[in-house]
């Protein structure tokens, strides 16, 4: 029956897709992409990227469904997300994944960095990925704080005033970063379309590229790292060179007596 | 793949390359910079507020109690971003709470004597004088100050800062006292308040 | 720099220091073996994500007063380490010093270290220095973290 299945899906989908590989090569790509030999024994620690990943991409999806009924402005914006909350079909769900994701976000790509950084895996040639990396984790913390900003409600006001008070007490440049932030001398309409300009343009449009070439990065150096996924390799190497080593000495051993 | 073709380049392109690149840079760097920091020149660089410039009351002399300070929120009106044309972008306001007291908690002897009058320029500035007219944001960062009766002080609730009645500062983090606006005492005794900071710059608020 | 190889392991393949990292002992295919797997971490973060989105809805306090008097700010779990860090930097000449220039100089180090470990090992205990180095500051956040939920848990209404 399976068998069946699979042979009249092969019937169809291989025409479509011959057709597809002549015009664009979109199916090397994929077979390039999806067998590709990757470490066995490091298997369950390689999921923390892929479920960073997945994390990031629900906070795409949800946060691009919340501008649907979001209004950034001093007066709409704590209704709109009342709204969303008590009017909305799956407003609470969908608000609730974008809250919860961004929550355990935090944890998962900070494992990600202590995975990385405990095995060794941003060694050469693979340093520009690991900056890549950290650049991402800013990125993510910076949009976590203005996220909830956005709420305009106390929470969240008072979160963002904290945190422009720290940004004013910048060496040298304080004033300027606090007005900068502020829109003005003080809180007001421009402070909240400043965090949604930051929250929902200008720091998602840098992160999506930079996670192409991490990606990217990632792939060109393999999933490799750790030297768990080595040992038998290590174990062999290390047992010949001892050999060596003996019959390198045993000949010593010969010449000095003779 | 063909193979790459390394034409030299001359020195026409080269300098159309230079300069053409050079404007075309500038004009997508420069314009959209100054754009974006627009608010941040024109309160730094130029000294211009959101809040306008004028007097607005508090209240009265007679109202501040001895021993601890009385809450007044006052409604400044804000002009940032939309400046006030139309029904539908109306003037913004922003209410902020500002903290009033007494020198040392004693309300001066001048009022004690139940004269409720008009006051003279001497009184006036005695009175003036004994009040402290205070932010009740944190010098620290910001968060909102609170009395604590039996204790005789302000508290600051994030950082634990620590302020005596006249906003002086006890302990705790924060740089310095509390804030204090520009005020001044009528007389008829009301205190009017302005948006700005004899101590230092609060920012935010 | 090593060229990492891929494909089958060649018959008789004699295992040097240059070789030895080109290719791991066991490899799978990403697909299916590896997608399975990032697949269930995926669904069950989705299933977490989803259940906690009903049984704790996200959160939203009262709307904004600038002018309250009785508002306690908190920050979110993932900042209390570093709230509570502030509260050691006092006055003008260190507040700049914790809010601003430790941050920074620590998210320097973290871009400096693949320049810092250079050494070819790759297992912590091949490079004590880093290794060390990584438990500090770990050690610094989660102790900070606690003191901060210890200091919030003892003053929920903010009276210190």
């Amino acid at each position: 029956m399976i068998s069946r299945i699979k042979g009249w899906t092969l019937g169809v989908v291989q025409p479509i897709a011959d057709w597809t590989e002549e015009r664009t090569g979109v199916v090397t790509m994929l077979e390039h992409f999806l067998y590709e030999p990757v470490p066995k024994r490091g298997k369950w620690l390689y999921t923390l990227g892929s479920a960073t990943l997945f994390l990031i991409n629900l906070q795409f999806l949800t946060g691009i469904l919340l501008l649907f009924y979001y209004v950034p402005t001093t007066d709409n914006a704590w209704d709109s997300i009342y709204y969303i909350m008590t009017d909305v079909y799956f407003g609470p769900l969908i608000r609730g994944i974008h809250f919860w994701s961004a929550n355990i976000l935090m944890i998962v790509i900070g494992m990600h960095m202590l995975r990385t950084f405990f095995s060794g895996a941003y060694k050469a040639p693979r340093e520009i990925n690991w900056v890549i990396g950290v650049v991402l984790i800013m990125l993510v913390t910076i949009l976590a704080f203005t996220g909830y900003a956005l709420r305009w409600d106390q929470e969240g006001f008072w979160a963002w005033e904290v945190g422009i008070k720290i940004g004013s007490y910048t060496p040298f440049v304080g004033a300027y970063v606090a007005t900068f932030l502020l829109g003005g001398d003080t809180a007001g309409p421009a402070t909240l379309a400043r965090v949604f300009v930051i929250h929902v343009w200008l720091l998602p449009a840098a992160l999506a590229p930079l996670i192409g070439i991490h990606l990217y990065l990632l792939r060109k150096h393999g999933e490799f790292g750790s030297e768990f996924e080595y040992s038998k390799r290590l174990a062999e190497l290390r047992e010949r060179q001892q050999i060596e080593e003996y019959a390198l000495y045993e000949e010593g051993d010969e010449d000095s007596r003779g | 793949m063909a193979e790459l073709q390394k034409d030299p380049v001359t020195r026409g392109q080269f300098l159309f390359m230079g300069v053409v690149g050079s404007l075309v840079g500038a004009v997508m760097t420069i314009p959209p910079v100054v754009f974006v920091l627009n608010p941040t020149i024109k309160t730094n660089l130029l000294g211009q507020s959101d809040i306008p410039d004028d007097w607005l009351e508090l209240g009265s002399v007679f109202e501040i109690p001895s021993g601890e300070p009385k809450v007044y929120r006052v409604e400044f009106p804000q002009e940032q971003t939309y400046n006030g044309g139309g029904p539908l972008l109306g003037e913004d306001s922003m209410i902020q709470a500002v903290l009033v007291s007494w020198k040392e908690g004693e309300i001066p002897s001048i009022l004690e004597n139940g004269d409720q009058g008009s006051f003279s320029t001497s009184e006036i500035e005695e009175l003036t004088q004994d009040l402290n007219v205070m932010s009740n944001h944190c010098a620290h960062l910001g968060c909102p100050v609170r009395w604590f009766p039996d204790r005789g002080e302000f508290l600051c609730p994030c950082h634990g800062g620590i302020y005596t009645i006249n906003g002086g500062l006890i302990g705790g983090p924060p740089p310095q006292g509390l804030y204090k606006y520009a005020y001044e005492v009528r007389e008829d005794g009301a205190i009017y308040v302005k948006h700005e900071f004899t101590n230092g710059e609060p920012w935010v608020v | 720099m090593v060229e990492v190889r891929r494909g089958p392991v060649e018959k008789g393949e004699v295992i040097t220091e240059e070789n030895v990292y080109d290719r791991p002992d066991e490899t799978i295919g990403f697909f299916p073996s590896q997608i399975v797997a990032d697949l269930a971490v995926s669904a069950a973060l989705l299933a977490i994500v989803v259940a906690l989105s009903y049984l704790v809805p996200a959160p939203l306090t009262e709307p904004v007063d600038i002018s309250t008097t009785t508002y306690v700010p908190r920050p979110e779990w993932f900042f209390m380490f570093y709230d509570q860090m502030l509260m050691f930097f006092p006055g003008y000449a260190l507040i700049p010093f914790g809010g601003i220039v430790i941050p920074t100089l620590v998210f320097i180090l973290f871009f400096a270290v693949p320049w810092l470990d250079t050494e070819p090992g790759h297992s912590p205990v091949k490079r004590p220095f880093m290794t060390i180095v990584a438990f500090l500051i770990i050690l610094t956040v989660v102790f900070n973290l606690l003191l901060g939920i210890i200091r919030i848990l003892n003053f929920p209404g903010g009276s210190p």
